[in-house]
């Protein structure tokens, strides 16, 4: 699972909706990560993907996975047409991009903030069914 | 005539692309220009319900809709489908698109307005009952009803990601979802018409069965 889906993803129980905890999922520092490398990097892209992200949530996963280095507001660059963009800011994409795209979760626990329910990826899928008794 | 992925598994784990199938995708087909115009300048957020094989999501990353990058999430409960629709990404090129499958049932763990393309041929049979979800994966027959059957009128399962529909689309959202005429889609369309533009994208005799494929996004 890419982290960037992280994103995306809240937990199941449906009580949890009306709490502001059940989104991002608290994901397990001790999760097994992988690097993909066969998504290129695509600049146009990756500045659409960082306008669409809640970035609090990015941030915070990535700490929990252990990239604390993300600046705590989302960054603001000069242009949304590339080819204006400076050295710096392409080289944040890139690293955007890695973070993002190419990162996955191989095998890890997600963890819902209000109920406590975990839930488990295995072999890069991660799986947010319940128990009868909870769904 | 957008190309049609190119699907191979076993069709006793999966339900088998049938004309269902291929009505989405034609109604697709019909909406290539409106989608690729609505989500030209956006990084598009596109979700199947219940991919089974993988066909139409391998469908839309093939013909670059709505976009030529976006994310794609699959989600089905069923541990088969899962691997399928990885299986027809791959068999398709399509493997190094951003394509996420997910365990899960329906809408239930998608955040809030995030959905851009919602995409789902439900099991729209309609049944007595509707079988509790297979203890394990081997339990094949059982995850096969489960991708047909849909309880009374068979809108069970429909009418479950109907009434959620506003949680789930973005303000930009579009639906597409396929209907028998045993489902009723017009008493549903009347209901629904006051929040919702709807329009028929398709409609076609299959068999006994006429199917349909509804549009639906905000007022």
């Amino acid at each position: 699972m890419k982290l960037l889906t992280t994103n995306f993803l809240k937990c199941s129980v449906q009580s949890c909706d009306t709490s502001n905890d059940n989104f991002p999922l608290s994901y397990s520092a001790q999760s097994t990560l992988a690097r993909d490398e066969s998504i290129e990097f695509n600049a146009a892209f990756l500045l659409k993907i960082l306008d669409r992200v809640d970035w609090p949530a990015v941030v915070t996963v990535a700490g929990e996975l252990g990239n604390s280095g993300l600046p705590a507001t989302k960054p603001v660059l000069s242009s949304g047409d590339v080819a204006q963009l400076g050295d710096d800011e392409l080289a944040l994409l890139r690293d955007l991009h890695v973070l993002l795209v190419q990162t996955t979760l191989v095998e890890g626990e997600m963890k819902c903030r209000n109920c406590g329910h975990t839930y488990y990826i295995k072999n890069g899928i991660p799986n947010l069914l319940l128990p009868p008794h909870l769904a | 005539m957008l190309p049609t992925p190119y699907v191979k598994y076993d069709f006793d784990k999966v339900y088998e692309p049938s004309e269902d199938s291929f009505l989405l995708l034609d109604s697709l087909e019909t909406d290539q220009a409106y989608l690729n115009e609505r989500f030209a300048e956006l990084f598009p957020v596109v979700c199947e319900l219940g991919p089974g094989s993988g066909i139409v999501t391998t469908f839309m990353m093939q013909n670059e809709l709505p976009a030529a990058h976006a994310l794609y999430l699959a989600v089905d409960i069923n541990p088969w489908a899962i691997e399928a629709t990885l299986d027809t990404a791959k068999r398709n090129n399509c493997d190094k698109k951003l394509i996420e499958p997910i365990q899960s049932s329906l809408t239930a763990s998608l955040r809030n307005k995030q959905v851009d393309v919602l995409l789902f041929n439900p099991p729209y049979v309609p049944a007595e009952e509707i079988p509790d979800i297979p203890e394990t994966r081997d339990d094949t027959d059982t995850w096969l009803d489960l991708a047909l059957v849909g309880g009374k009128d068979g809108m069970k399962i429909t009418q479950v990601v109907l009434d959620q529909l506003d949680d789930t689309l973005s303000p930009q959202g579009v639906a597409y979802i396929l209907f028998c005429a045993r489902n009723k889609p017009e008493e549903i369309v009347d209901q629904m018409k006051s929040y919702w533009n709807i329009e028929l994208i398709q409609r076609r005799k299959a068999g006994w069965e006429v199917l349909s494929v509804y549009r639906f996004s905000r007022k």
